[in-house]
């Protein structure tokens, strides 16, 4: 394969060996996942396909996400990742409990088992820090036990919430993250489990075509949230990255936005300029699951009309069922922009240092 | 470029429903026996480039009115193992999209199946 660019993947799902996430559990946490419960689990929406790639298995019966040596080396060397944020697989459900001891236990766990043995076993590995919703001081709790970890990349927590991200509930949260100067990242897929509101805005979808598309509506309502409680005045340096939620609807809801700002600013003084400017300084999305218009050129369109080149990240979301390849990335953008989406955007943002080569 | 001819497999190792995956000619390939035709194509989604030939064979929901669910076409559709594109063996196209996969001609002689490559206009499925 001819490498093009520096390429950062945002968004990876490795998955963790439940023995040892048990191994870093506290009592009586242990017996509880021993047992088996995982916490909320999920709606029982079917994917025909299965959510997971079917064709990741090694000859030998290693799946490539769930060994870092066989990721390392048939998806890292394979694709030419120079970077990749790991974000667990088969572990967001637990961070919308309503348990808040038994989830951030989990939680912790499950990140001590990628800086124990994940991130050591390659340097082009960075690892996100989980954090439950059931209670944001246990979530600093965590992010400053790990925080100043040299290979953790960013917060992670699910896009979908008990109520918008905005409000000051989850306050503690960014506090922390931007003391230790981390990102926080939301990640989709848990929409209406747990804690969380129902699915859709609108309430229940009645298959998993339905729910999926209607994904993006989370993004727009935390997006929305964000910035209208002030979470960017009071965070200044707080980047948000909002993973897998699409990218094609932020022009228009940014119009609609600035639009409202100009009648209502009154309600949100603490808004000192037009919410697509706050957006734009603090807000990234990740690329996959690319849209693809039938005219490719209608994308390439949509992302002109705002600063792209600095708020786009590729994202592959490896080994999910709606995964996109580096070279398939790259070329649904403006050639301008390609190398920024590629990798120099998540340089900046992740600051990694210079490409490696294991 | 002029035709290549490969023998590939025996008709007999290919039961119903079963399949092949070859490297012939530089390419990989995938050899199904589709309800006793036996079909080639390119190993390659023309989406992405996932090895699609990797994907499950199946059959799937039909055309119906809204809340009714009919299945047929059992063993006809291809699956990519990557986005759930459902391709039709029969003919290679794709139910949601208008990219096909790449066919190949597939002869049988005594028993023997050959793939002919750099043909795709003439491409034929073949039945015993």
């Amino acid at each position: 394969m001819t490498k093009k660019f520096f390429t950062v993947d945002t968004d990876i799902h490795p998955g963790p060996d439940p023995k040892r996430i048990m191994d870093f559990l506290p009592q009586p946490w242990r017996t509880r996942y021993a047992s088996g419960n995982r916490g909320p689990g999920h709606l029982g929406y079917w994917n025909p396909n299965g959510y997971m790639r079917s064709d990741t298995v090694l000859p030998d019966g290693t799946k490539i996400e769930e060994n870092p040596a066989a990721l390392a080396k048939h998806f890292f060397d394979d694709y030419g990742i120079d970077y990749g944020i790991l974000n667990p697989e088969y572990s967001l459900a637990i961070l919308l409990s309503p348990e808040a001891e038994f989830a951030a236990s989990v939680a912790s766990a499950i990140n001590d088992v990628f800086v124990q043995d994940w991130l050591p076993v390659d340097p082009r590995f960075r690892a996100s820090i989980m954090v439950a919703m059931a209670d944001p001081q246990l979530a600093a709790r965590e992010i400053h036990r790990l925080g100043d970890h040299p290979g953790i990349a960013q917060i992670l927590m699910p896009s979908a919430s008990p109520m918008p991200l905005g409000n000051r509930y989850f306050h503690p949260i960014y506090a922390a993250a931007v003391e230790h100067d981390l990102p926080v990242a939301i990640h989709p897929g848990l929409e209406g489990v747990g804690t969380s509101g129902a699915p859709t805005s609108a309430g229940y979808p009645s298959n998993y075509f339905e729910w999926h598309t209607g994904l993006v509506t989370s993004y727009i309502a935390q997006l929305v949230s964000l910035v209208t409680e002030g979470v960017f005045a009071r965070f200044p340096t707080l980047k948000f990255i909002m993973i897998e939620g699409g990218i094609s609807w932020l022009p228009a809801v940014m119009w609609r936005f600035d639009k409202n700002w100009k009648a209502l600013r009154s309600t949100t003084p603490w808004l000192d300029r037009p919410p697509s400017q706050i957006i734009q300084d603090h807000v990234l999305l990740t690329t996959q699951p690319l849209e693809e218009p039938e005219n490719p050129d209608h994308f390439k369109a949509i992302v002109e009309m705002f600063d792209a080149g600095r708020m786009i990240m590729f994202s592959s979301d490896f080994p999910h069922w709606d995964g996109d390849t580096p070279d398939f990335a790259a070329r649904a953008f403006p050639k301008a922009i390609q190398a920024r989406v590629m990798g120099e955007t998540a340089r900046e943002i992740y600051k990694l240092p210079e490409a490696v080569y294991a | 470029m002029p035709e290549k001819r490969y023998a590939v497999a025996q008709v007999d190792e290919l039961a119903l429903g079963q399949r092949k995956i070859i490297d012939v000619g530089g390419k990989s390939v995938g050899l199904f026996n589709v309800n006793g035709e036996f079909v080639a194509v390119l190993n390659y989604c023309p989406h992405e480039g996932a090895p699609v030939c990797q994907g499950r064979v199946s059959g799937t929901t039909l055309p119906s009115a809204p809340n009714e669910f009919k299945w047929g076409r059992q063993g006809e559709i291809l699956l990519c193992p990557w986005h759930g594109w459902e391709f039709d063996l029969t003919t290679g196209e794709c139910l949601t999209d208008r990219r096909k996969l790449r066919r190949y001609q597939v002869d049988i002689e005594n028993g023997t199946l050959y793939l002919v490559l750099n043909d795709a206009a003439r491409a034929t499925s073949a039945r015993e």
